[in-house]
Protein backbone atom coordinates (compact mmCIF):
# COMPACT_ATOMS: atom_id res chain seq x y z
CA UNK A 1 0.00 0.00 0.00
CA UNK A 2 1.29 3.42 -0.91
CA UNK A 3 1.25 6.13 1.73
CA UNK A 4 2.51 8.80 -0.65
CA UNK A 5 1.80 8.78 -4.36
CA UNK A 6 3.32 11.58 -6.37
CA UNK A 7 2.37 11.90 -9.99
CA UNK A 8 4.29 14.25 -12.29
CA UNK A 9 4.39 16.99 -9.72
CA UNK A 10 5.73 20.21 -11.19
CA UNK A 11 6.28 23.53 -9.50
CA UNK A 12 7.56 26.74 -11.00
CA UNK A 13 8.07 29.89 -8.97
CA UNK A 14 7.20 32.30 -11.71
CA UNK A 15 9.80 31.33 -14.26
CA UNK A 16 12.20 29.83 -11.75
CA UNK A 17 12.35 26.08 -11.63
CA UNK A 18 11.19 24.36 -8.49
CA UNK A 19 10.57 20.75 -9.43
CA UNK A 20 9.74 19.15 -12.77
CA UNK A 21 7.67 16.00 -13.25
CA UNK A 22 8.53 14.48 -9.92
CA UNK A 23 6.93 11.07 -9.51
CA UNK A 24 7.51 8.48 -6.81
CA UNK A 25 5.65 6.40 -4.29
CA UNK A 26 6.39 5.76 -0.66
CA UNK A 27 5.10 2.46 0.68
CA UNK A 28 3.57 1.87 4.05
CA UNK A 29 6.12 1.20 6.75
CA UNK A 30 9.24 2.15 4.86
CA UNK A 31 11.84 4.78 5.52
CA UNK A 32 12.19 6.51 2.20
CA UNK A 33 15.26 8.59 1.58
CA UNK A 34 15.09 11.68 -0.55
CA UNK A 35 18.53 12.89 -1.43
CA UNK A 36 19.96 15.70 -3.44
CA UNK A 37 22.07 18.80 -2.93
CA UNK A 38 20.73 22.12 -1.72
CA UNK A 39 18.38 23.70 -4.21
CA UNK A 40 17.56 20.44 -5.97
CA UNK A 41 13.89 20.65 -4.99
CA UNK A 42 13.61 18.49 -1.88
CA UNK A 43 11.95 21.14 0.24
CA UNK A 44 9.77 22.26 -2.68
CA UNK A 45 8.44 18.71 -3.01
CA UNK A 46 7.75 18.38 0.70
CA UNK A 47 6.13 21.83 0.95
CA UNK A 48 3.91 20.99 -1.98
CA UNK A 49 2.86 17.76 -0.29
CA UNK A 50 1.91 19.82 2.77
CA UNK A 51 -0.01 22.42 0.70
CA UNK A 52 2.21 25.25 1.84
CA UNK A 53 2.66 25.89 -1.86
CA UNK A 54 0.58 24.65 -4.74
CA UNK A 55 1.78 22.65 -7.74
CA UNK A 56 1.90 24.19 -11.20
CA UNK A 57 0.81 20.84 -12.58
CA UNK A 58 0.63 17.22 -11.55
CA UNK A 59 -0.92 15.78 -8.45
CA UNK A 60 -0.18 13.83 -5.32
CA UNK A 61 -2.01 11.72 -2.81
CA UNK A 62 -1.24 10.93 0.79
CA UNK A 63 -3.11 8.10 2.51
CA UNK A 64 -4.98 7.85 -0.78
CA UNK A 65 -6.39 11.35 -0.33
CA UNK A 66 -5.88 14.45 -2.42
CA UNK A 67 -3.17 16.68 -0.93
CA UNK A 68 -4.98 19.97 -1.48
CA UNK A 69 -8.65 19.11 -1.12
CA UNK A 70 -8.14 16.85 1.89
CA UNK A 71 -5.15 18.75 3.26
CA UNK A 72 -6.41 19.41 6.79
CA UNK A 73 -7.54 15.82 7.22
CA UNK A 74 -4.30 14.38 5.88
CA UNK A 75 -2.24 16.60 8.16
CA UNK A 76 -3.86 15.08 11.25
CA UNK A 77 -1.63 12.08 10.68
CA UNK A 78 1.50 13.86 9.47
CA UNK A 79 4.42 14.94 11.58
CA UNK A 80 6.60 17.51 9.85
CA UNK A 81 10.06 18.61 10.81
CA UNK A 82 11.20 21.50 8.60
CA UNK A 83 14.86 22.09 7.85
CA UNK A 84 14.82 25.40 9.69
CA UNK A 85 12.69 25.78 12.76
CA UNK A 86 10.82 28.99 13.48
CA UNK A 87 8.31 29.40 16.26
CA UNK A 88 6.73 32.33 18.05
CA UNK A 89 9.70 33.85 19.86
CA UNK A 90 7.83 35.09 22.89
CA UNK A 91 6.19 31.78 23.70
CA UNK A 92 7.46 29.29 26.21
CA UNK A 93 8.34 25.86 24.82
CA UNK A 94 5.57 24.25 26.83
CA UNK A 95 2.93 26.71 25.64
CA UNK A 96 4.04 26.30 22.05
CA UNK A 97 3.80 22.52 22.28
CA UNK A 98 0.40 22.74 23.97
CA UNK A 99 -0.77 25.13 21.27
CA UNK A 100 0.38 22.71 18.61
CA UNK A 101 -1.28 19.80 20.45
CA UNK A 102 -4.57 21.71 20.68
CA UNK A 103 -5.05 21.26 16.94
CA UNK A 104 -5.05 17.48 17.20
CA UNK A 105 -8.18 15.95 18.54
CA UNK A 106 -6.47 13.79 21.09
CA UNK A 107 -4.56 14.09 24.31
CA UNK A 108 -0.88 14.48 23.52
CA UNK A 109 0.31 15.52 26.97
CA UNK A 110 1.87 12.19 27.96
CA UNK A 111 3.74 11.76 24.70
CA UNK A 112 4.88 15.38 24.88
CA UNK A 113 6.61 14.84 28.25
CA UNK A 114 8.06 11.50 27.11
CA UNK A 115 9.60 13.06 24.03
CA UNK A 116 10.88 16.10 25.89
CA UNK A 117 12.50 13.71 28.31
CA UNK A 118 14.18 11.69 25.56
CA UNK A 119 15.43 14.80 23.77
CA UNK A 120 16.44 16.45 27.07
CA UNK A 121 14.39 19.51 26.29
CA UNK A 122 13.73 22.18 28.90
CA UNK A 123 10.03 23.03 28.56
CA UNK A 124 10.11 26.15 30.68
CA UNK A 125 12.32 28.28 28.44
CA UNK A 126 11.26 30.85 25.93
CA UNK A 127 11.67 30.04 22.24
CA UNK A 128 13.78 33.16 21.67
CA UNK A 129 16.32 32.03 24.29
CA UNK A 130 16.93 28.69 22.61
CA UNK A 131 19.95 27.78 20.52
CA UNK A 132 19.53 26.46 17.00
CA UNK A 133 19.96 22.88 18.16
CA UNK A 134 17.47 23.30 20.98
CA UNK A 135 14.90 24.76 18.60
CA UNK A 136 15.40 21.67 16.50
CA UNK A 137 14.59 19.58 19.55
CA UNK A 138 11.35 21.51 20.01
CA UNK A 139 10.62 20.78 16.36
CA UNK A 140 11.21 17.07 16.87
CA UNK A 141 8.90 16.95 19.88
CA UNK A 142 6.28 19.04 18.07
CA UNK A 143 6.46 16.81 15.00
CA UNK A 144 6.07 13.61 16.97
CA UNK A 145 3.75 14.43 19.86
CA UNK A 146 0.55 13.44 18.08
CA UNK A 147 1.97 10.05 17.09
CA UNK A 148 1.64 10.58 13.35
CA UNK A 149 1.38 7.80 10.77
CA UNK A 150 3.67 9.64 8.38
CA UNK A 151 6.79 11.56 9.26
CA UNK A 152 8.23 14.10 6.88
CA UNK A 153 11.74 15.05 7.86
CA UNK A 154 13.44 17.79 5.87
CA UNK A 155 17.16 17.71 6.60
CA UNK A 156 16.40 16.90 10.21
CA UNK A 157 19.86 16.50 11.64
CA UNK A 158 21.39 19.91 10.98
CA UNK A 159 22.15 21.60 14.28
CA UNK A 160 22.02 18.44 16.36
CA UNK A 161 25.18 17.16 17.97
CA UNK A 162 26.13 13.51 17.18
CA UNK A 163 24.76 12.31 20.49
CA UNK A 164 21.35 13.92 19.92
CA UNK A 165 21.45 12.83 16.31
CA UNK A 166 21.73 9.23 17.44
CA UNK A 167 18.88 9.66 19.91
CA UNK A 168 16.80 11.17 17.17
CA UNK A 169 17.58 8.33 14.75
CA UNK A 170 16.67 5.81 17.43
CA UNK A 171 13.41 7.65 17.87
CA UNK A 172 12.70 7.56 14.15
CA UNK A 173 13.51 3.85 13.94
CA UNK A 174 11.34 3.16 16.97
CA UNK A 175 8.43 5.05 15.42
CA UNK A 176 9.02 3.19 12.18
CA UNK A 177 8.80 -0.15 13.98
CA UNK A 178 5.44 0.95 15.35
CA UNK A 179 4.31 1.33 11.73
CA UNK A 180 5.11 4.95 10.97
CA UNK A 181 6.16 5.65 7.40
CA UNK A 182 9.03 8.09 7.04
CA UNK A 183 10.05 10.42 4.23
CA UNK A 184 13.58 11.46 5.01
CA UNK A 185 15.15 14.24 2.99
CA UNK A 186 18.84 14.84 3.29
CA UNK A 187 22.04 15.74 1.53
CA UNK A 188 24.12 13.71 3.94
CA UNK A 189 24.41 10.25 2.44
CA UNK A 190 25.75 8.42 5.45
CA UNK A 191 22.56 9.05 7.39
CA UNK A 192 20.37 8.03 4.50
CA UNK A 193 22.44 4.87 4.11
CA UNK A 194 22.05 4.18 7.79
CA UNK A 195 18.27 4.55 7.95
CA UNK A 196 16.54 4.18 4.64
CA UNK A 197 15.14 1.26 2.68
CA UNK A 198 14.74 3.04 -0.61
CA UNK A 199 15.95 6.34 -1.97
CA UNK A 200 14.95 8.80 -4.61
CA UNK A 201 17.74 10.95 -5.97
CA UNK A 202 16.74 14.41 -7.09
CA UNK A 203 18.87 16.66 -9.24
CA UNK A 204 17.99 20.10 -10.54
CA UNK A 205 14.33 19.56 -9.88
CA UNK A 206 13.99 16.14 -11.48
CA UNK A 207 14.14 12.66 -10.06
CA UNK A 208 17.22 10.93 -11.42
CA UNK A 209 16.72 7.54 -9.88
CA UNK A 210 14.61 5.63 -7.42
CA UNK A 211 16.17 2.52 -6.03
CA UNK A 212 16.62 0.16 -3.13
CA UNK A 213 19.47 1.41 -1.08
CA UNK A 214 21.14 -2.02 -1.26
CA UNK A 215 20.70 -2.27 -4.99
CA UNK A 216 22.17 1.15 -5.43
CA UNK A 217 25.32 -0.05 -3.77
CA UNK A 218 25.46 -3.63 -5.14
CA UNK A 219 24.35 -3.42 -8.72
CA UNK A 220 25.61 -1.67 -11.71
CA UNK A 221 28.77 0.15 -10.90
CA UNK A 222 32.01 -1.30 -9.76
CA UNK A 223 34.89 0.85 -8.85
CA UNK A 224 38.04 -0.53 -10.41
CA UNK A 225 41.57 0.52 -9.56
CA UNK A 226 44.48 -0.87 -11.55
CA UNK A 227 48.09 -0.38 -10.67
CA UNK A 228 50.97 -1.00 -13.00
CA UNK A 229 53.57 0.62 -15.26
CA UNK A 230 52.83 1.98 -18.72
CA UNK A 231 49.09 1.44 -18.50
CA UNK A 232 47.34 2.09 -21.77
CA UNK A 233 44.56 4.60 -21.13
CA UNK A 234 43.19 4.47 -24.66
CA UNK A 235 41.85 0.97 -24.51
CA UNK A 236 39.62 1.93 -21.57
CA UNK A 237 37.84 4.48 -23.66
CA UNK A 238 34.73 2.33 -24.00
CA UNK A 239 31.15 3.42 -23.18
CA UNK A 240 30.90 1.24 -20.06
CA UNK A 241 33.78 3.07 -18.40
CA UNK A 242 33.11 6.31 -16.55
CA UNK A 243 35.24 8.75 -14.64
CA UNK A 244 38.50 7.44 -15.93
CA UNK A 245 41.38 8.94 -13.98
CA UNK A 246 45.06 8.27 -14.54
CA UNK A 247 47.37 9.02 -11.68
CA UNK A 248 51.06 8.12 -12.07
CA UNK A 249 50.99 4.35 -12.12
CA UNK A 250 47.38 4.04 -11.17
CA UNK A 251 44.17 3.97 -13.18
CA UNK A 252 40.77 4.26 -11.55
CA UNK A 253 37.29 4.26 -13.06
CA UNK A 254 33.70 3.18 -12.60
CA UNK A 255 32.50 0.28 -14.68
CA UNK A 256 28.94 -0.62 -15.55
CA UNK A 257 28.58 -3.69 -17.79
CA UNK A 258 29.69 -7.25 -18.38
CA UNK A 259 32.49 -7.99 -15.96
CA UNK A 260 34.11 -10.50 -18.35
CA UNK A 261 34.58 -7.85 -20.93
CA UNK A 262 36.50 -5.57 -18.60
CA UNK A 263 38.62 -8.47 -17.33
CA UNK A 264 39.58 -9.19 -20.91
CA UNK A 265 40.37 -5.57 -21.55
CA UNK A 266 42.52 -5.34 -18.47
CA UNK A 267 44.11 -8.74 -19.04
CA UNK A 268 46.17 -7.77 -22.02
CA UNK A 269 48.19 -5.17 -20.10
CA UNK A 270 50.97 -5.30 -17.53
CA UNK A 271 49.32 -5.16 -14.11
CA UNK A 272 50.86 -5.02 -10.68
CA UNK A 273 47.68 -4.88 -8.66
CA UNK A 274 43.94 -4.69 -9.18
CA UNK A 275 41.09 -3.64 -6.89
CA UNK A 276 37.42 -4.17 -7.72
CA UNK A 277 35.20 -2.40 -5.22
CA UNK A 278 31.56 -1.55 -4.53
CA UNK A 279 31.43 2.18 -4.80
CA UNK A 280 30.31 4.07 -1.71
CA UNK A 281 27.00 5.86 -1.87
CA UNK A 282 28.93 9.10 -1.94
CA UNK A 283 30.66 8.04 -5.11
CA UNK A 284 27.45 6.88 -6.72
CA UNK A 285 25.87 10.08 -5.68
CA UNK A 286 28.60 12.25 -7.10
CA UNK A 287 28.31 10.28 -10.27
CA UNK A 288 24.63 11.12 -10.64
CA UNK A 289 25.45 14.75 -10.34
CA UNK A 290 28.06 14.83 -13.06
CA UNK B 1 -10.80 29.00 19.35
CA UNK B 2 -7.15 28.26 20.04
CA UNK B 3 -6.13 30.61 17.23
CA UNK B 4 -8.29 33.42 18.66
CA UNK B 5 -6.74 33.00 22.10
CA UNK B 6 -3.24 32.86 20.67
CA UNK B 7 -3.76 35.99 18.55
CA UNK B 8 -5.31 37.94 21.40
CA UNK B 9 -2.32 37.16 23.56
CA UNK B 10 0.12 37.98 20.76
CA UNK B 11 -1.43 41.41 20.18
CA UNK B 12 -2.09 42.28 23.83
CA UNK B 13 1.05 44.36 24.28
CA UNK B 14 0.45 46.40 21.13
CA UNK B 15 -3.17 46.91 22.13
CA UNK B 16 -2.18 48.22 25.55
CA UNK B 17 0.29 50.67 23.99
CA UNK B 18 -2.31 51.87 21.47
CA UNK B 19 -4.89 52.24 24.25
CA UNK B 20 -2.57 54.33 26.39
CA UNK B 21 -1.64 56.56 23.43
CA UNK B 22 -5.25 57.09 22.41
CA UNK B 23 -6.27 57.80 25.98
CA UNK B 24 -3.52 60.37 26.47
CA UNK B 25 -4.21 61.98 23.11
CA UNK B 26 -7.89 62.40 23.93
CA UNK B 27 -7.17 63.73 27.41
CA UNK B 28 -4.73 66.30 26.05
CA UNK B 29 -6.95 67.51 23.23
CA UNK B 30 -9.97 67.70 25.49
CA UNK B 31 -8.08 69.75 28.02
CA UNK B 32 -7.60 72.29 25.25
CA UNK B 33 -11.36 72.48 24.95
CA UNK B 34 -11.63 74.50 28.17
CA UNK B 35 -10.24 77.44 26.17
CA UNK B 36 -13.00 77.27 23.59
CA UNK B 37 -15.88 76.27 25.83
CA UNK B 38 -18.60 78.96 25.78
CA UNK B 39 -16.21 81.50 24.31
CA UNK B 40 -18.04 83.71 21.76
CA UNK B 41 -14.93 85.85 21.00
CA UNK B 42 -13.17 82.81 19.61
CA UNK B 43 -16.16 82.01 17.49
CA UNK B 44 -15.92 85.53 16.03
CA UNK B 45 -12.27 84.98 15.10
CA UNK B 46 -13.11 81.72 13.41
CA UNK B 47 -15.73 83.43 11.29
CA UNK B 48 -13.01 85.51 9.64
CA UNK B 49 -11.08 82.45 8.46
CA UNK B 50 -11.46 81.02 4.92
CA UNK B 51 -14.48 78.72 4.66
CA UNK B 52 -12.67 76.02 2.68
CA UNK B 53 -9.95 75.68 5.25
CA UNK B 54 -12.41 75.31 8.07
CA UNK B 55 -14.36 72.82 6.05
CA UNK B 56 -11.24 70.78 5.43
CA UNK B 57 -10.82 70.39 9.15
CA UNK B 58 -14.56 69.98 9.79
CA UNK B 59 -14.61 73.13 11.89
CA UNK B 60 -17.21 75.83 11.96
CA UNK B 61 -17.83 78.59 14.45
CA UNK B 62 -20.90 76.96 15.86
CA UNK B 63 -19.27 73.71 16.81
CA UNK B 64 -15.97 74.66 18.32
CA UNK B 65 -17.57 76.06 21.44
CA UNK B 66 -19.93 73.18 22.26
CA UNK B 67 -19.06 69.75 23.62
CA UNK B 68 -20.57 67.79 20.76
CA UNK B 69 -19.07 70.18 18.26
CA UNK B 70 -15.62 69.87 19.70
CA UNK B 71 -15.79 66.08 19.76
CA UNK B 72 -16.97 66.17 16.17
CA UNK B 73 -13.82 68.07 15.23
CA UNK B 74 -11.69 65.51 17.01
CA UNK B 75 -13.56 62.73 15.25
CA UNK B 76 -11.49 62.95 12.10
CA UNK B 77 -8.40 62.21 14.21
CA UNK B 78 -10.18 59.24 15.78
CA UNK B 79 -10.92 58.00 12.28
CA UNK B 80 -7.28 58.32 11.27
CA UNK B 81 -5.76 56.87 14.43
CA UNK B 82 -8.09 53.94 14.82
CA UNK B 83 -8.05 53.46 11.07
CA UNK B 84 -4.26 53.19 11.08
CA UNK B 85 -4.44 50.76 13.98
CA UNK B 86 -6.97 48.63 12.12
CA UNK B 87 -5.19 48.66 8.77
CA UNK B 88 -1.84 47.73 10.33
CA UNK B 89 -3.45 45.08 12.47
CA UNK B 90 -5.27 43.58 9.50
CA UNK B 91 -2.16 43.52 7.39
CA UNK B 92 0.19 42.18 10.05
CA UNK B 93 -2.10 39.58 11.57
CA UNK B 94 -2.06 37.85 8.18
CA UNK B 95 1.45 38.58 6.93
CA UNK B 96 3.36 38.05 10.18
CA UNK B 97 3.29 34.28 9.78
CA UNK B 98 5.33 34.63 6.62
CA UNK B 99 7.44 37.47 8.02
CA UNK B 100 8.39 35.45 11.12
CA UNK B 101 8.57 32.25 9.07
CA UNK B 102 6.07 30.63 11.40
CA UNK B 103 3.81 29.83 8.44
CA UNK B 104 5.63 26.53 8.06
CA UNK B 105 4.49 25.62 11.56
CA UNK B 106 0.98 27.07 11.62
CA UNK B 107 -0.19 26.04 8.18
CA UNK B 108 1.04 22.45 8.44
CA UNK B 109 -1.23 21.88 11.42
CA UNK B 110 -4.36 19.86 10.71
CA UNK B 111 -6.64 22.76 10.01
CA UNK B 112 -7.53 24.79 6.96
CA UNK B 113 -6.20 28.25 6.21
CA UNK B 114 -9.79 29.50 6.17
CA UNK B 115 -10.28 28.40 9.75
CA UNK B 116 -7.03 30.02 10.85
CA UNK B 117 -7.82 33.36 9.22
CA UNK B 118 -11.34 33.22 10.66
CA UNK B 119 -9.73 32.99 14.09
CA UNK B 120 -7.40 35.83 13.21
CA UNK B 121 -10.32 37.95 11.97
CA UNK B 122 -12.28 37.41 15.18
CA UNK B 123 -9.22 38.30 17.28
CA UNK B 124 -8.63 41.43 15.19
CA UNK B 125 -12.25 42.56 15.52
CA UNK B 126 -12.05 42.07 19.28
CA UNK B 127 -8.87 44.18 19.31
CA UNK B 128 -10.63 46.93 17.36
CA UNK B 129 -13.63 46.84 19.67
CA UNK B 130 -11.46 47.13 22.76
CA UNK B 131 -9.62 50.12 21.31
CA UNK B 132 -12.94 51.66 20.35
CA UNK B 133 -14.16 51.08 23.91
CA UNK B 134 -11.07 52.82 25.26
CA UNK B 135 -11.69 55.76 22.90
CA UNK B 136 -15.32 56.03 23.96
CA UNK B 137 -14.41 55.81 27.63
CA UNK B 138 -11.69 58.42 27.31
CA UNK B 139 -14.07 60.85 25.60
CA UNK B 140 -16.71 60.35 28.29
CA UNK B 141 -14.20 60.75 31.11
CA UNK B 142 -12.77 63.90 29.54
CA UNK B 143 -16.17 65.45 28.84
CA UNK B 144 -17.94 64.59 32.08
CA UNK B 145 -17.18 67.88 33.83
CA UNK B 146 -19.04 69.80 31.10
CA UNK B 147 -22.18 67.86 32.03
CA UNK B 148 -23.07 66.74 28.51
CA UNK B 149 -26.73 66.20 27.74
CA UNK B 150 -28.68 63.66 25.76
CA UNK B 151 -27.80 65.21 22.42
CA UNK B 152 -24.13 64.63 23.14
CA UNK B 153 -24.60 60.97 23.92
CA UNK B 154 -26.79 60.51 20.87
CA UNK B 155 -23.98 62.01 18.80
CA UNK B 156 -21.34 59.95 20.61
CA UNK B 157 -23.23 56.77 19.78
CA UNK B 158 -23.31 57.64 16.09
CA UNK B 159 -19.72 58.73 16.22
CA UNK B 160 -18.52 55.46 17.76
CA UNK B 161 -20.57 53.47 15.27
CA UNK B 162 -18.91 55.44 12.47
CA UNK B 163 -15.47 54.75 13.88
CA UNK B 164 -16.36 51.08 14.02
CA UNK B 165 -17.28 51.13 10.34
CA UNK B 166 -14.01 52.89 9.53
CA UNK B 167 -12.10 50.31 11.57
CA UNK B 168 -13.78 47.40 9.82
CA UNK B 169 -13.20 48.94 6.38
CA UNK B 170 -9.50 49.39 7.00
CA UNK B 171 -9.09 46.11 8.86
CA UNK B 172 -10.50 44.25 5.88
CA UNK B 173 -8.41 46.30 3.44
CA UNK B 174 -5.30 45.44 5.46
CA UNK B 175 -6.15 41.74 5.45
CA UNK B 176 -6.83 41.76 1.73
CA UNK B 177 -3.55 43.52 0.97
CA UNK B 178 -1.62 40.98 3.03
CA UNK B 179 -3.38 38.22 1.10
CA UNK B 180 -2.83 39.46 -2.43
CA UNK B 181 0.53 41.24 -2.28
CA UNK B 182 3.21 38.70 -3.03
CA UNK B 183 5.87 40.58 -1.10
CA UNK B 184 4.40 40.38 2.35
CA UNK B 185 6.89 42.94 3.68
CA UNK B 186 5.20 45.61 1.60
CA UNK B 187 1.63 44.91 2.61
CA UNK B 188 1.82 47.08 5.73
CA UNK B 189 3.18 50.15 3.99
CA UNK B 190 0.81 49.76 1.04
CA UNK B 191 -2.15 49.44 3.41
CA UNK B 192 -1.18 52.59 5.29
CA UNK B 193 -0.63 54.38 1.99
CA UNK B 194 -4.19 53.54 0.98
CA UNK B 195 -5.42 55.00 4.25
CA UNK B 196 -3.41 58.20 3.94
CA UNK B 197 -4.23 58.49 0.24
CA UNK B 198 -7.95 58.33 0.89
CA UNK B 199 -7.59 60.79 3.74
CA UNK B 200 -5.75 63.30 1.56
CA UNK B 201 -8.42 62.80 -1.08
CA UNK B 202 -11.11 63.57 1.47
CA UNK B 203 -9.33 66.81 2.36
CA UNK B 204 -9.01 67.62 -1.35
CA UNK B 205 -12.73 67.12 -1.83
CA UNK B 206 -13.40 69.73 0.87
CA UNK B 207 -11.38 72.26 -1.11
CA UNK B 208 -12.73 71.54 -4.54
CA UNK B 209 -16.28 70.83 -5.63
CA UNK B 210 -15.04 69.45 -8.94
CA UNK B 211 -13.93 66.20 -7.43
CA UNK B 212 -16.89 65.87 -5.12
CA UNK B 213 -18.05 62.74 -6.97
CA UNK B 214 -14.98 60.98 -5.56
CA UNK B 215 -16.44 61.11 -2.08
CA UNK B 216 -17.71 57.60 -2.67
CA UNK B 217 -14.22 56.16 -2.76
CA UNK B 218 -12.82 57.65 0.42
CA UNK B 219 -14.13 56.18 3.67
CA UNK B 220 -13.29 59.44 5.43
CA UNK B 221 -16.22 61.05 3.61
CA UNK B 222 -18.70 58.34 4.54
CA UNK B 223 -19.43 59.46 8.07
CA UNK B 224 -18.70 63.15 8.24
CA UNK B 225 -18.90 64.27 11.86
CA UNK B 226 -20.76 67.47 10.97
CA UNK B 227 -23.44 65.52 9.18
CA UNK B 228 -23.79 63.16 12.15
CA UNK B 229 -24.06 66.14 14.47
CA UNK B 230 -26.57 68.13 12.45
CA UNK B 231 -28.73 65.35 11.06
CA UNK B 232 -28.41 63.01 14.02
CA UNK B 233 -28.14 59.99 11.72
CA UNK B 234 -25.75 58.20 9.41
CA UNK B 235 -26.26 58.31 5.68
CA UNK B 236 -27.81 55.06 4.55
CA UNK B 237 -26.01 54.99 1.22
CA UNK B 238 -22.62 55.02 2.95
CA UNK B 239 -23.60 52.29 5.35
CA UNK B 240 -24.41 50.17 2.32
CA UNK B 241 -21.19 51.14 0.50
CA UNK B 242 -19.13 50.42 3.62
CA UNK B 243 -20.76 47.05 4.15
CA UNK B 244 -20.19 46.07 0.54
CA UNK B 245 -16.58 47.23 0.70
CA UNK B 246 -15.94 45.24 3.87
CA UNK B 247 -17.62 42.21 2.39
CA UNK B 248 -15.63 42.37 -0.83
CA UNK B 249 -12.33 42.70 1.03
CA UNK B 250 -13.15 39.81 3.33
CA UNK B 251 -14.35 37.58 0.51
CA UNK B 252 -11.13 38.46 -1.33
CA UNK B 253 -9.07 37.57 1.73
CA UNK B 254 -10.83 34.25 2.19
CA UNK B 255 -10.51 33.53 -1.52
CA UNK B 256 -6.91 34.54 -2.16
CA UNK B 257 -5.09 33.71 1.05
CA UNK B 258 -5.84 29.98 1.03
CA UNK B 259 -4.69 29.81 -2.60
CA UNK B 260 -1.46 31.63 -1.95
CA UNK B 261 1.99 30.09 -2.18
CA UNK B 262 3.41 30.81 1.23
CA UNK B 263 6.85 32.32 1.20
CA UNK B 264 9.07 30.64 3.70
Amino acid sequence: MNIIEINKLTKYYGKARGIIDVSFNVKKGEIFGFIGPNGAGKSTTIRTLLSLIYPTSGSAKIFGKHIIKDGPEIRKEIGYLPSEIFYYDKMKVKDLLKYSASFYKKDCTKRMYELADIMELDLTRRIEDLSYGNKKKVGIVQGLLHEPKLLMLDEPTSGLDPFMQKKFFDLVVEENKKGTTVLFSSHILAEVQQLCNRVAIIKEGSIVKIEDIKKLQEDHYKKIIIKGKDLDVKKFNIPEVKELVKNNNELSFFYNGDINKIIQTIGSGIIKDILILDPSLEEIFIHYYK
Amino acid sequence: MNVIKRELRAHLKALIIWSICIFIMIMLSMSEFSVYYNNPELAAILDTMPKAMLKAFSINSANLTTVSGYVSILSIYFYIMLGIHAVLLGSSIISKEERDKTAEFLYTLPTSRQKIITGKLVAAVINCLILLGVTCLAVIVAILKYEPGETFFAFLKLNMLSIFFIQMIFLSIGMLMASIIKRYKKSGSISVSILLGTYILSVGISFSDKIEFMKYITPFKYFEPLYLLNENKMEGVYIIISSILILICLIGTFYFYPRRDLRI
